[in-house]
């Protein structure tokens, strides 16, 4: 686990490092207002140039014997790194004003709010719908059923977006308004939390958790109001992920001896289904549930972008922009640390509700 | 024809066996809707430079842009405007460039793309993976574990920071797509050869004294890779959605590039004044990679010898 982390570091290291002019790595931590001597002795404290390297002009046109190689320079960006000094966000608007983590971290919650509701959708939908197209095998839910997972799969998730924005902006409309708002966080009809932005206290950063715990309930209203497109459309695609999952091993379980013996000794399908086949079904779709994290947190950039969304994926894109090369290192491990803790939770857990590879 | 005696071949080899998958695809209608589509799209974008000029797509005209003429379809929005004479089945873009003919346009360079990068991770994922499940050892623990790296960020993310770092173009683009997908053929491919070694053919040509690579890649190889062609074929669909998504967020040579996402990249900054900008490029990804997609749930059910029988 920690040894994908590092590996990973190291790749994304490379990758930026190695293939930008190498005053890049200068720009999050450089003040506009200190001289060629300051970026240059910036430079070296930051591993970059070379203790011989004579002046900042050397540096800045990479002259031969004034850049580290890139191995010694990865030594100094983990340090740095494992410190927390990420330098300054160069984000437009507030470059320079607040560091890159604390522009990262709150913004973060945002994602993480968008990608746990995808994933309650995922596993509302995706579950259900894949036992009722297993225990209808080829009758009209299972076609439906069906129908929806290909489609999970085939569609576009910003063009389902803008379909449900289209929707419900421009043709599903109550009182001279659309029905769900499109874009942000927050509906701007929320005038209690505009009026007293004190009323919310930031405990989680997540704005739903937060309004339930300063019991803001207007304001949990409205962020749920806001939540629902797109979460409904990150989540189109892993529900057809799950449902096939779910569908395939739902049957191959209805096919075991045991669910014959549980059925012919007279008990109800609902108690064999929910009861005896059910635990087992779930098995595979649980074995995959770090790969459906991953589709969830990349899924997100695109759904941010969409639905104007504040979250990490919107911001990496402004990031990108500016070559923020910090911002988006810590995105991808940040999001590589999630996927690989959810991997080991899935090692953990699986013990647990698959009695039999217990050691 | 009926009096012919069928040869030996034409009864139980390779061509009967062909016949008798064929056979099986027609008689399915969601495998045969999938094969009408994939190969409408192929022939589409084989034929789009006879149908429409290649180099219409530099051309603009503000006077035209974001209009809709086409009297099928009443958009009930305010403020449409109706393009002056010339007819546009499907409205024009930001550009003035008819809507219809930069879909046709941008059909062979999503599919170029998603050819390219599916055909490229099946080779290398046949190579490596199959290298990595027959050798074992220090080689499969090296290649698994370069693998889990790759599979431990969500592609995009990692593609995203490929095309920053290395430049805005398309084959950049294809390249960067291809990193993040590679790994998943070299792990499909590395456990259908390790089941596939064990099988006692296997250990009767090594006794008949065959080389490895003999082996692996003439015995080993054929019988293992069917379920990564369904895997290539099912992807096809999945590159287009990744690639478009990639160029909808910003990531693209050229504003007017005629590609399915960058068009619906206009077409989300006017997507209450001129929806069909979005809709139409949209539907298309849509439509091909749902094409792609029950074909290859199809050649998964037929074409798998052993799945059939």
């Amino acid at each position: 686990m920690v040894f994908v982390l590092f590996a990973l570091s190291i790749l994304i290291f490379y990758l930026t490092r190695g293939l930008l002019p190498a005053s890049t790595a200068l720009a999050p931590y450089i003040n506009p207002r200190i001289g060629d001597a300051g970026k240059l002795s910036l430079a070296r404290a930051l591993g970059v140039a070379t203790a011989t390297c004579p002046s900042y002009q050397a540096f800045a046109s990479e002259a031969s014997g004034c850049i580290v190689p890139l191995w010694g320079q990865y030594y100094g960006w983990l340090m740095n790194v494992l410190t927390g000094n990420w330098g300054f966000t160069l984000l437009p608007g507030i470059a320079g004003t607040a560091t890159t983590w604390s522009v990262f971290f709150s913004r973060f919650p945002y994602t993480a709010e968008l990608a746990i509701a995808a994933a309650i959708l995922t596993i509302a939908i995706g579950i259900p719908l894949g036992i009722v197209s297993a225990t209808h095998n080829n009758k009209l839910p299972d076609h439906a059923s069906r129908i929806i997972s290909l489609g999970g799969y085939s569609v576009p998730q910003f063009w389902f977006g803008a379909l449900l924005q289209i929707l419900f902006v421009l043709y599903v409309r109550v009182n001279g308004a659309g029905l769900l708002p499109a874009t942000g966080a927050l509906t701007t009809t929320c005038a209690i939390c505009i009026a007293n932005p004190g009323q919310i206290t930031t405990y989680s950063g997540l704005p739903m958790l937060d309004a339930i715990l300063s019991l803001n309930f207007a304001y949990f209203w409205d962020s749920l109001v806001a939540l629902a497109l797109p979460s409904i459309t990150l989540a189109i695609t892993s529900i057809g992920a799950l449902t096939r999952i779910v569908r395939s091993s739902m049957m191959d379980v209805l096919r075991q001896d045991y669910i014959l013996l549980a059925r012919s000794k007279g008990l109800k399908d609902s108690v064999v289904i929910y009861r005896h086949a059910l635990r087992n079904a779930v098995l595979p779709a649980v074995t995959v549930s770090g790969l459906l994290v991953a589709y969830l947190l990349g899924g997100a950039v695109i759904v941010e972008i969409v639905f104007s969304w504040p979250g990490v994926g919107n911001a990496s894109l402004a990031a990108a922009d500016v070559l923020d090369i910090n911002f988006l290192e810590l995105y991808v491990l940040v999001t590589a640390l999630i996927i690989v803790v959810t991997n080991l939770v899935v090692d953990v857990l699986y013990s647990i509700i698959d009695p039999r590879i217990r050691y | 024809m009926e009096s012919e005696r069928p040869s030996e071949a034409d009864r139980f080899g390779r061509r009967a066996d062909l016949k008798y998958s064929f056979y099986l695809l027609r008689r399915n209608p969601i495998v045969l809707a999938g094969c009408v589509i994939s190969v409408f799209s192929v022939l589409l974008a084989l034929l789009s430079p006879l149908l429409v000029n290649p180099s219409s797509w530099h051309a603009q005209d503000l006077n035209l842009r974001l209009c809709w003429n086409n009297p099928m379809y009443n958009w009930h929005i305010a403020n449409v405007f109706d393009c002056a004479g010339s007819v546009y089945p499907l409205g024009t873009d930001m550009y003035g460039r008819s809507l219809s003919n930069m879909i046709i346009l941008a059909i062979p360079i999503d599919l170029e793309i998603a050819l390219e990068v599916v055909v490229s991770a099946v080779v290398i994922g046949v190579i490596f993976g199959s290298i990595a499940a027959y050798v074992g050892g220090v080689i499969d623990e090296i290649i698994l574990r370069i693998t889990d790296d790759f599979l431990a960020v969500p592609g995009i993310l990692l593609a995203i920071v490929m095309i920053v770092v290395m430049g805005r173009s398309l084959p950049v683009l294809t390249f960067a797509v291809l990193i993040t997908w590679w790994p998943f053929y070299v792990r499909l491919m590395r456990s259908q050869v390790l089941s596939e070694k064990e099988k006692p053919y296997v250990e009767r040509l090594r006794a008949m004294g065959a080389g490895a690579t003999r082996i692996l890649f003439k015995h080993v190889v054929p019988n293992s890779i069917y379920p990564v062609l369904v895997q290539a074929t099912l992807d096809i669909g999945a590159v287009i959605l990744t690639v478009s998504a990639l160029t909808f967020i910003g990531l693209t040579p050229s504003s007017l590039l005629p590609e399915l996402g960058n068009l619906s990249n206009q077409g989300i900054q006017y997507i209450f004044t001129a929806p069909w900008l979005i809709l139409f490029p949209g539907l298309t990804i849509l439509v091909i990679s749902l094409g792609f997609n029950l074909l290859g749930d199809g050649i998964r059910d037929i074409f798998d010898p052993r799945l059939r029988r």
